[in-house]
């Protein structure tokens, strides 16, 4: 079997990627695809405790990725909602040009 | 076994950094779902077979579709664009993320007690279990959830839909923009 | 080893095999995984050869014609010739289309495809991947194909690629919600999502334990989820929904020749087409597959046990013989379906599915719930009751109010 720190240094860095995206890619959809691999990342911690665990007929770890799953879900629909309204808006998806509040 | 793990783990890891990096937006999009492949991949390792099954549906059955939809809507349909990328200060952002990589999460699992092999030998994976789980302990969380999607629904409805929606939806809008925009 | 049960020879047939490897672990699994495996993948393309000489032929008979019959006897060598062509022909890409693209999404397509196969309980014991969670896993996989006609119908850069593409994942991701709705309705009822239980759960047990042949055989059919209100409710409704996923006529806008082509596959040529081809008449196969194990009871039929044996498991005809069957009928009847109606239009498929087969689905799984608790002679009359007025409501809430002129021929 896996040690348990293979699969989270994986997540670490695949958080960690998710983070770089977030940080420096200016694209709102590219943002929006980095949140989704942290949250992915997040998924396989919980997943990876759950299997390691003494008890896990418990299932926490499942319910939890399941409720983030569910979460993901809605915050991308609301998320491209916005981005969709956005772009009607301004016509640009640049996330620096997005700077109305600033002038 | 730790095999198989290797490569899904490259492939995800292929997958999430192309996805960053590329500048073709279709191209990305179809790299984070040889993320969440490999993702779905790991948790069947796991032995998580259900949550396995919801990765592949909802991330790449709808979520993906919904990313796709998203950039097909806005971008103009060859999805390449010829501009910088990078967003001005991206190497502030680069300089956290390694700082957060090396400083926060390496050390935190280097100086942690984990246990190499899992308490629990073998789990029979069974859909009917997580079912009583899901409807016995967790049946307030389950009701927040369900009322979090429809809101989520009808928020991306509204926020989506133009203003002066009418049956000529987005013709209208449009004239009404260049009109605006030519006074 | 015993070969005296006729259902499980190939079973008992791959275990020997297997166990022939024993020594080795690794080895062994291996094999298993391939006799498991390669069966599916000879098989199906097979079927696909034989369905389209059928298809055609079918078609010809419906539209007064011969169909093929040059090839071989009653044409049908026809699906080799026609293979060889395919083979032969210039692979073409357009010179602006995106490259990769363009190449990987006929590799892609076939992928959902040839997967949806390994959760088809082809007999007892035959199930490639008998799991838990098996007929989520095969919805799951099913709606893969949208990401693969996407790509084909973007990569191409062309403007009827990229229409058919777009109408392709509209339908497929608007038909996927009655299809797995209405397939929740049995899962209600079994209580599991295992395809082998589910067909299990089809058999009535008293009558198919029993001595007499007769019951046997009435015991394997009384069972079927179709002979019960919701049943045959569900299974109405998932039939329609799966001649939508599939691209099927008459739910065949993505592809509807006299409009745009061939949708997104109108720039390829060649082995990419017949890829193409193929994976969607294995989806169909798979979806169909699904659909009998489901709702026509799966490999059960009018079978007996064998006079040599007194295994209650044991038949005398093989189940996948019945299976198959079932599959190959149902596949007439889309044959059927597809020479002899009308094609819809954009907007009227998307009413149907979102303003007709989904409340219906809605409602079958409130009936079912209902069914499920209802002693019979309550349970029958209510659900046949509730059905049938939303359906006839439904039916008339969405009909088209606007007086369509009666159409005139001048040159007939």
């Amino acid at each position: 079997m896996i040690p348990l720190e293979y699969i989270l240094l994986l997540s670490a860095m695949l958080f960690t990627v998710g983070l770089v995206g977030v940080l420096t890619r200016k694209h709102a959809i590219i943002v929006l695809i980095s949140v989704e691999i942290m949250l992915n990342a997040a998924n396989l911690n919980f997943i990876a405790f759950w299997r390691y665990n003494p008890s896990p007929d418990l299932h926490m770890g499942t319910m939890f990725s399941l409720f983030a799953i569910a979460v993901a879900g809605a915050e991308v629909t609301v998320g491209l909602a916005l981005v969709i309204a956005i772009y009607r808006h301004y016509q640009t998806l640049d996330t620096e040009a997005l700077n109305r509040l600033k002038e | 076994m730790t095999i198989i793990f290797i490569i899904l783990s490259i492939t995800a890891l292929t997958g999430a950094i192309s996805a960053i990096f590329l500048k073709n937006l279709i191209y990305a999009v179809y790299s984070l779902l040889l993320l969440f492949v490999a993702i779905a991949g790991i948790f069947l390792m796991l032995m998580a077979e259900f949550l396995a099954v919801v990765q592949i549906l909802v991330y790449l059955g709808a979520i993906g579709i919904l990313v796709l939809f998203g950039v097909m809507m806005t971008r103009n349909i060859s999805g390449a664009s010829s501009e910088r990328i990078l967003s001005r200060g991206w190497f502030f952002g680069l300089v956290i993320s390694v700082l957060m990589l090396f400083g926060v999460l390496i050390p935190g699992l280097a100086f942690s007690e984990l246990s190499s092999s899992p308490a629990v030998e073998t789990i029979t994976p069974s859909v009917k279990e997580i079912g009583i789980q899901l409807m016995h302990l967790n049946t307030p969380a389950l009701w927040l959830t369900a009322v979090l999607l429809t809101a989520a629904l009808i928020g991306a409805v509204v926020v989506a839909v133009p203003r002066n929606y009418s049956s000529k939806l987005f013709l209208t809008y449009k004239l009404e923009n260049k009109n605006k925009s030519s006074k | 080893m015993s070969f005296d049960n006729p259902d499980q020879i190939l079973v008992e047939l791959s275990r020997l095999i297997v166990g022939y490897f024993a020594d080795a672990p690794y080895l062994s699994f291996l094999v298993g995984v391939l006799l498991s495996s390669v069966p599916l993948i000879a098989i199906f393309p097979g079927c696909f050869a034989f369905t389209t000489w059928l298809e055609r032929k079918g078609l010809a008979r419906i539209q007064n014609r011969y169909g093929p019959n040059r090839v071989g006897p009653f044409g049908l060598f026809q699906p080799i010739a026609d293979g060889i062509k395919m083979l032969m022909k210039e692979d073409i890409v357009p010179t602006r289309s995106d490259k990769w693209g363009h190449l990987l999404a006929p590799i892609f397509i076939m992928i959902p495809a040839m997967m949806g196969l390994a959760f088809l309980p082809l007999a007892r014991n035959m199930t490639a991947v008998a799991i838990d969670s098996g007929l989520l896993f095969f919805f799951a996989i099913g709606s893969l194909a949208t990401l693969a006609v996407f790509l084909a119908g973007w990569a191409s850069r062309n403007k009827y690629s990229l229409l058919g593409g777009m109408r392709a994942v509209a339908q497929m991701v608007s038909y996927e919600m009655p299809l797995i709705l209405s397939a929740v309705v049995v899962v209600m009822m079994v209580g599991s999502m295992n395809t082998s239980l589910i067909v299990e759960a089809q058999q009535y047990k008293p009558w198919v334990e029993s001595d007499n042949p007769l019951f046997q055989c009435l015991g394997q059919i009384r069972g079927w989820f179709v002979f019960t209100p919701w049943g045959f409710a569900g299974f109405l409704i998932f039939f329609v929904a799966s001649l939508a996923e599939t691209n099927r006529s008459p739910f065949d806008i993505p592809e509807a020749d006299s409009e745009i082509i061939a949708g997104h596959m109108t720039e390829y040529s060649g082995f990419k087409y017949a890829l193409f081809f193929i994976s969607e008449y294995v989806s169909a196969f798979a979806i169909i597959g699904i659909g009998v194990t489901l709702f026509l009871g799966g490999w059960n039929g009018p079978n007996i046990r064998p006079p040599w044996s007194d295994d209650p498991q044991a038949y005398l005809i093989p189940g996948f013989v019945w299976f198959f069957a079932k599959m190959f009928f149902l596949m007439c009847v889309m044959i059927w379906i597809r020479g002899t109606m009308p094609r819809l239009r954009v907007d009227q498929l998307m009413g149907f599915a979102w303003k007709f087969l989904l409340p219906l689905a809605f409602i079958n799984i409130f009936v079912a719930g209902f069914y499920y608790y209802a002693p019979w002679y309550y349970g029958w009359p209510v659900s046949i009751g509730v059905l049938w007025t939303s359906y006839r409501f439904l039916s008339r809430v969405n009909q088209d109010k606007r007086i369509v002129r009666k159409r005139t021929y001048k040159f007939a």
